[in-house]
């Protein structure tokens, strides 16, 4: 065989008996993902004189503010969402305890609460979890608003409307994501 | 058929290889050549190539991850897999796919000093680069990367689908020097690029709040042209996009120039540099920028019964305000990737003779060694590749050649082409990377050239 004949012949070989290793593509759907965000959510500091009505003299024991809230809303959430962490961090340097509402709410009908969190008087670094399994709290996926309540503890004394003292809530959010191809 | 769905799904998922076409270069005088150096000697009367045969090329390739890598079959999770890949893949990872197919290519020699040629060719040219950061933040959020700035800088890919409208001359100016020149008009079928983007997304522990989210300094732009019609819908007629390739599309000009020396009777320099031009886009233009910065703190109350506040709606429109997306049509120029050849080629062997245009006799040497240089000029980087080359010629109508490339994909990159005539029909065809034919799956480039010409000497 002439070389030119065997270089024809090589290149043959190459082009109609090239191997390629055994592939599984549908590997593909047994992928999940799994991304965990966090974000922030509500945050607020209040004072004494925050609990006072507009006259200063009458001490309010519970205020509430409420937002609308849509992330819950979005098609990706509602099919991929497996649970949500909410993280709360909070100070509390009044002489006497706090409670903490938070509610889930949709038309202002309450489709998740939290338990009550009661913060002591006093109490600089409280930190409190709560983890919500959509699974068995589906519900809370119709959340369209936040509401959170703050109640002072009835001592029958009124706070001190010029008390620096502060009253510090924080929170986050962490969404535990699944979703497949 | 195995090895098809392998190829094909290369060229969708993954990505391709550079143009690079170094078996091709300065091959056998196929008159394909002369579009890699308009400079390249030959000693034809008359060239035809068949249309739609005469030239067809794919390059193939993608650094940092190959199909194996994901798709072996081997047991292992695929969530691991693909998890491990994206830990490995780097920023300047990328994937590339260039594909030219010749409908067209036609020359003529005027003189004994003037060879003339001529064509049309359709090319798709494609390059994304992995968004590192952005596949992270998608497949693991941000939870475990408090203080890490995913950026947007990543983020760029240029596509091109076009069709090249050339003519080109190669001047031989004395015994040592030729020089070379091709004009191109570009008409653009598709073009989507974006590229120089910038900014960062970073989750930071907050003062105000737990968390406080920056995105800074953003500016993405996104172009694309030919991709969406008069009513803002996607044009998804294939028959539409070949038209446009047939100078109705957006257009652009271009030029090829190259150099041959001849040091000696056996010593060879040449260079060339390839699409040197822009295309306008100012047909079906729609256009994307983000621009601006956004801090996200959460929502504070302030617990005020004489205001009725929709936090979320302010963040939102506080999001809008400042990180706006702004579309338009504008124009915009879009460069081709010029392209870099550089070869010295040293002659050897017995010497023969072959017949000219012209009935004269030329000698020739039938081995030759060298080394050629490639560099391509691509979004976020310049590739290049380097080779070392060992030609044969069986006889005046039969060569061979024999490359070792390294490049951004391997260090162990074999080539061999062949060229043959039989009669006035020239057959050709190339293969890169031929170790990788033993596994396609786990090549990080392939690419091929095959084309059947009508030489008249």
């Amino acid at each position: 065989m002439k070389s030119s004949s065997k270089f024809a012949f090589i290149a043959s070989i190459f082009l109609f008996f090239s191997c390629a290793e055994s592939l599984d593509f549908n590997q593909i759907d047994d992928y999940v993902n799994k991304p965990i965000f966090k974000a922030s959510l509500t945050y607020f500091t209040v004072v004494p004189a925050d609990f006072f009505d507009s006259t200063g003299t009458i001490q309010q024991n519970s205020i509430s503010e409420t937002t609308n809230f849509d992330a819950l809303q979005s098609k990706f959430v509602k099919d991929n969402l497996v649970k949500l962490d909410l993280d709360v961090a909070i100070k509390n340097e009044f002489d006497r305890e706090v409670k903490i509402r938070v509610e889930f709410l949709n038309n202002n009908v309450t489709v998740y609460t939290f338990t009550p969190i009661i913060i002591q008087g006093n109490t600089l670094n409280y930190k409190y979890l709560e983890e919500i399994e959509i699974a068995s709290n589906s519900a809370i996926l119709n959340t369209t608003q936040v509401k959170i309540t703050a109640e002072l503890e009835n001592t029958g004394i009124q706070l001190n409307l010029n008390d620096p003292s502060e009253f510090e809530f924080k929170s986050s959010v962490t969404m535990y994501i699944e979703s497949s191809f | 058929m195995k090895n098809i769905i392998v190829v094909v799904v290369f060229v969708i998922s993954t990505t391709i290889f550079s143009q690079n076409k170094q078996v091709l270069y300065d091959f056998g005088e196929l008159p394909q050549s002369l579009l890699l150096n308009p400079s390249l000697e030959n000693n034809y009367k008359l060239h035809v190539g068949i249309p739609i045969l005469s030239g067809f090329s794919t390059q193939i390739g993608s650094s940092g991850v190959v199909l194996t890598d994901l798709f072996a079959v081997d047991n292992q999770n695929i969530n691991d897999k693909i998890s491990q890949v994206l830990h490995t893949l780097t920023s300047d990872d990328f994937m590339m796919i260039n594909t030219q197919v010749e409908l067209l290519s036609i020359g003529f020699r005027l003189n004994d000093k003037t060879y003339l040629s001529a064509g049309f060719y359709q090319e798709i040219d494609a390059i994304g680069y992995y968004p590192k950061d952005f596949f992270i933040l998608f497949s693991e959020g941000n939870n475990a990367f408090l203080n890490r700035s995913f950026s947007a800088s990543q983020i760029a890919y240029k596509l091109d689908v076009l069709g090249v409208l050339h003519a080109g001359i190669t001047k031989k100016i004395d015994e040592k020097l030729t020089l070379g020149g091709r004009f191109k008009i570009y008409s653009a079928a598709l073009n989507l690029e974006s590229t120089n983007n910038r900014g960062t997304f970073t989750t930071v522990q907050g003062t105000n709040n737990i968390y406080t989210h920056y995105i800074s300094n953003v500016k993405m732009e996104q172009r694309s042209a030919g991709l969406f019609d008069t009513n803002d819908e996607i044009i998804d007629d294939k028959d539409e996009y070949i038209r446009r390739t047939f100078l109705s599309g957006n257009l652009g000009i271009g030029f090829d120039l190259g150099i041959t020396y001849h040091f000696n009777k056996q010593l060879k320099f040449s260079a060339s540099l390839i699409d040197i031009g822009f295309i306008k886009h100012k047909k079906n233009v729609k256009n994307y920028i983000e621009e601006g910065s956004f801090i996200y703190e959460g929502f504070e109350y302030e617990f005020d019964p004489n205001t009725n506040r929709d936090f979320w709606r302010e963040i939102n429109n506080r999001f809008k305000k400042e990180l706006p997306t702004v579309e338009n049509e504008n124009s915009y120029i879009s460069w081709r990737p010029t392209k870099i050849n550089m070869a010295l080629k040293y002659s050897f062997g017995e010497r023969r003779s072959e017949i000219c245009y012209d009935n004269s006799y030329q000698d020739f040497y039938t081995d030759a060694v060298g080394a050629q240089l490639f560099s391509v000029f691509r979004p976020l980087s310049t590739n290049v590749a380097l080779t070392a080359f060992y030609q044969k010629s069986f006889s005046k109508k039969v060569h061979a050649k024999v490359t070792y490339t390294m490049d951004d994909f391997s260090y162990s990159n074999i080539g061999a082409g062949m060229s043959f005539q039989i009669g006035k029909v020239n057959f050709y065809t190339m293969f890169d990377n031929i170790l990788s034919y033993e596994n396609l799956s786990s090549a990080n480039s392939v690419s091929l050239q095959l084309g059947i010409n009508l030489i008249m000497n």
